[in-house]
């Protein structure tokens, strides 16, 4: 059998195998030892899954990884955020949709201290939901500003998604990270827009708060909560700080920031029995399946490339089809966004390793740039059904009058406005790229 | 093809392109369907600590590396670097092999493990390149640097602390704080897979030595090649270490020169000395690890006597 | 079920969450090793060990770990269709579908004891200069895939029983 046709079998083994509700990471684990063992069976093909785990091994920026995902649920577990929604909602409360607007700055504080949307998402979901409806705001505008926001949690740093990307793609995290920051305030920049516009069209949209509740809040404690928002800023800062001046390395700026993150907690007292264990445990459950699926990812990825799949690839792409690289790139970019609405960033991840890394490394683009627009793609599978993780996780946390179709719906404008910041950056490289031109000084 | 060989580089693609593919690329092309070779670099396939077990098994057929490097279960493993004492020149490489008997030592020792050694030669010199500048070998203490196995259990000695990362990741690990330098390449590296964009400072003296570098294959993958091939993959694989030495010998000149990116640093010729040496000690004690290990050093010896007798151009001083 | 089926399932279930719960506790070895690689740069000359001490950490996080991460349902399916199927029809596709990842794990501790073989033979060491042996890693990691493989065949118990109406 030629190769092309193997390689073909081995995504469409994939997708059956995913199809089929068992885990993501066997599904795309067996078909790579069976398509290595079919392969090299004779000659150590077996070894391919056992030599994917020193792979992973062998990458040191792994290490953040439980490092940012323990951060995330102390955060989000600790409710060390609480303070900093009651300041957006007390400062902000007071204009049309100000609530909305609160909640959206919200979303970008609580990412820049969590590398997942995970925590974004409970803290939206849990604290400012209620509230908001609560308030008469719009359910499906609010629903979906929380979905989109959270998902900046992956795009601002620190991220763990440009860690996965960064070890499959060799590019340095400290410069996809910094390149994530321009692209993640513009994509908050345009949902503010968005709620502004909508607002000032609908007032009833999102209604001031009422001057009797404004009036019981004193002065002295609209003041005392403005500190709340320096704790976030604290934390990013001395994670990010010593990282960017060269003091310490990327692994330890990721467990300073992890302790840092507990310390605050500890010293809150939020930290009890029950805490703790909700926080250990579901960082070795979301750490084990992120790894799982790496490993399985690598080993698919390395069979794939044996086959000489990728080169069969770039080769159509560059020469049967005889497109432009700009081409190429904009149909990578549909079919991917289009893949992304079907799929979930960890299916993506296992695509866009063996597939498109190597055809944009072929077409000389920027793979710190790509990063970014790869980033965005995966905030979109994120948030589109069928196959979401934030989807599944708002579905699970959103209070009982926001119904599934209110989810589905709620995404639509949010999805448009991701789709135009991925365009503004495809049309205008330098918004990602920049900053860590200019702190990397090349 | 009816024969279909995968053969995996230590080396990372941007160096690759220059250090492999160009041999390989003739053998296909000379080969003319008969058989071919299907490159992947570092890390592709399996990574580079899992390379010689995985070429024993017959998952990847041919390798190109150094000894070190893919940490092969040999005696020879220790010289994938020689040092400041074994030679001089990039021709010193293949003499040694083919004229004092190198090549059947490693023949052997290759052989016991299933393995055919298809053909040895000199890659670069190993400099520092790092982010201070190194101007003693004080500067070198506490410095955390690149480097291969045997350099590092040499440099040691001299407080720099040795580092092993894959090498697709050693110029981010260079950004983020992880090295401090590298020890492992010429400066015609540096340039090529952009860690002159990352360090500053060039050390024009190679206290860590150069590199010899091979072809191997599966035993029992080479034995299935008809003999015509097996010439023509010697003769290309011969090609590309020829290839190497020009490159090397006429980059490391030009970027030391006109290569705008790294600032030139020497250390005191009284040090130099000292790290001389310091080298010959050190292959002592490498020698009396084993016989195996003792013939080496003792041919490489031999072979220096002969060049200091010899005078100028050989040897000066 | 079985008498011996079920005490299989508990046995099995038992000894992968005792010692999943010991690994999880790994993150603060892993944290702690970093920290001291922190402080040793800083206030003494970097430590040889620190980054591949935390590495192998790591890997006995998640690979010991893994099959009480798997008990704890951490491990994400795509549910556009299982999400919609009744308990029944859910053990019933899994109980063929498990076999994917029996096979996957099964490769892979075969790999990996072969792999842990040559370590022992060739007294494998790491390049570094600390030159840790590679045995007891890899000896780790096969314990780790041995322990998720069992963990299936506990879950294709389950399954069975799930179908034959029965709870265990
Ligand atoms: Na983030
Ligand atoms: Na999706």
């Amino acid at each position: 059998m030629p190769y092309e046709y193997i390689a073909i079998a081995m995504f469409a083994g994939m997708m059956a195998m995913l199809l089929t509700g068992q885990r993501v990471f066997a599904g795309i684990g067996f078909v790579a030892v069976v398509a290595a063992i079919m392969l090299w069976g004779d000659r150590g093909g077996h070894d391919i899954a056992f030599t994917s785990t020193i792979k992973l091994m062998n990458w040191y920026p792994m290490l953040t990884l439980p490092m940012f995902v323990w951060m995330g649920y102390v955060m989000s577990e600790t409710r060390l955020a609480d303070d900093l929604y009651r300041m957006f909602h007390v400062w902000f409360g007071p204009v049309p949709g100000g609530l909305a607007i609160g909640t959206i700055l919200l979303m970008v504080l609580v990412s820049a201290m969590n590398g997942l949307s995970v925590a974004g998402l409970a803290i939206g979901a849990t604290i400012a939901l209620p509230e908001l409806l609560k308030r008469g705001y719009d359910k499906r505008m609010v629903t979906g500003i929380i979905q989109g926001g959270s998902s900046l949690g992956i795009l601002v740093p620190p991220s763990i998604v440009l860690v996965l990307y960064a070890m499959i793609a060799r590019q340095p995290v400290g410069q996809l990270w910094l390149a994530g920051i321009f692209p993640g305030l513009l994509m908050a920049g345009l949902f503010l827009l968005y709620v502004v516009i909508r607002c000032r069209i609908n007032p009833a949209l999102g209604p001031a708060l009422p001057k009797s509740e404004l009036a019981s809040i004193s002065r002295a404690e609209k003041y005392r909560l403005l500190t709340a928002g320096v704790l976030p800023v604290v934390i990013f800062l001395s994670m990010m700080g010593p990282f960017v001046l060269g003091y310490v390395s990327l692994v330890e700026s990721s467990v300073i920031g992890a302790a840092i993150a507990t310390l605050v907690a500890l010293v809150k007292r939020r930290l009890t029995r029950e805490v703790w264990e909700k926080c250990i445990v579901s960082t070795l459950g979301v750490s084990c399946m992120f790894m799982w699926i790496l490993l399985a990812a690598l080993a698919f990825g390395a069979v794939f490339d044996g086959l000489g799949a990728v080169r069969a690839i770039e080769a159509f792409f560059l020469e049967d089809l005889g497109l432009s690289r700009w081409e190429i790139m904009i149909l990578m970019q549909v079919s991917f966004l289009l893949m992304g609405m079907f799929l979930d960033d960890t299916a993506m991840l296992v695509i866009v390793a063996p597939l498109y890394i190597p055809l944009v490394r072929a077409l000389e683009f920027d793979l710190i740039w790509y990063g970014i627009l790869y980033t965005i793609t995966c905030q979109v599978a994120y948030i589109t059904p069928p196959f979401g993780y934030n989807l599944f996780l708002m579905r699970a946390m959103a209070p009982d009058q926001v119904s599934l179709t209110d989810i589905y719906r709620s995404i639509v404008p949010i999805v448009g406005i991701m789709i135009l910041t991925l365009i503004i950056i495809m049309i205008f490289p330098q918004i990602a790229l920049w900053l860590p031109n200019q702190v990397y000084g090349q | 093809a009816p024969i279909k060989w995968r053969m995996q580089t230590y080396a990372g693609a941007a160096l690759g392109e220059h250090v492999c593919k160009p041999a390989i690329d003739q053998f296909n092309k000379i080969a003319a369907g008969q058989m071919e070779i299907e490159l992947y670099y570092a890390d592709q396939l399996v990574p580079t600590s899992e390379l010689f077990r995985a070429m024993q098994n017959g998952t990847i057929d041919a390798v190109q590396s150094d000894d070190d490097s893919m940490q092969s279960p040999t005696e020879v493993t220790v010289f994938g670097g020689y040092f400041p004492f074994a030679s001089r020149y990039s021709l010193d490489v293949p003499v040694l092999f083919n004229q004092y008997g190198l090549k059947e030592i490693w023949e052997q020792e290759y052989g016991a493990v299933g393995i055919q050694h298809i053909s040895a030669g000199a890659w670069d010199p190993c400099h520092f390149a790092t982010k201070d500048p190194i101007n003693s070998l004080a500067d070198l203490d506490g410095k955390r640097v690149f480097t291969f196995p045997t350099a590092g259990r040499f440099l040691a000695q001299f407080g720099v602390v040795p580092m092993q990362l894959p090498w697709e990741d050693i110029q981010v690990a260079l950004q983020t704080g992880e090295l401090d330098g590298i020890a492992w390449s010429g400066i015609t590296e540096d340039y090529t897979v952009g860690w002159a964009d990352v360090t500053k400072y060039f050390l024009t003296n190679n206290i860590s030595g150069a590199w010899i570098g091979h072809f191997f294959a599966n035993a029992d993958r080479w034995n299935e090649v008809p003999d015509n091939l097996k010439l023509l993959m010697q003769v290309c694989f011969e090609q590309s270490h020829y290839y190497r030495q020009w490159w090397y010998w006429g980059g490391e000149a030009d970027l030391r020169v006109n290569g705008p990116k790294l600032e030139l640093t020497s250390i005191p010729d009284a040090e130099w000395a000292t790290v001389e040496e310091k080298a010959r000690e050190f292959w002592d004690e490498i020698a009396a690890e084993s016989e195996v290990k003792a013939k080496v050093v003792e041919i490489v010896k031999k072979y220096n006597d002969v060049m200091a007798k010899a005078g100028r151009p050989y040897r000066y001083g | 079920m079985p008498r011996a089926a079920v005490a299989f399932v508990h046995i099995v279930e038992t000894v992968n969450t005792r010692i999943g719960r010991v690994a999880m506790y790994l993150i603060f070895v892993l944290a702690g090793v970093l920290l001291w690689s922190v402080i040793s740069k800083a206030f003494f000359r970097p430590a040889l060990w620190t980054q591949e001490m935390a590495q192998f950490t790591m890997v006995g996080y998640f690979v010991l770990g893994g099959a009480y991460s798997l008990i704890l349902g951490a491990n994400v399916r795509m549910d556009l269709l299982y999400g919609r199927w009744s308990p029944k029809m859910q053990a019933a596709v899994d109980c063929i579908t498990i076999f994917a990842l029996i096979f996957f794990l099964a490769v892979m501790l075969w790999g990996g004891i072969e792999s842990t073989i040559y370590a022992f033979e060739v007294n494998e060491r790491s390049r570094t200069v600390w030159r840790p042996y590679m045995a007891p890693i890899k000896i780790v990691i096969c314990v780790g895939v041995f322990l998720m493989l069992l963990q299936s065949i506990a879950f294709l118990i389950r399954d069975i029983a799930t179908l034959r109406g029965e709870r265990i």
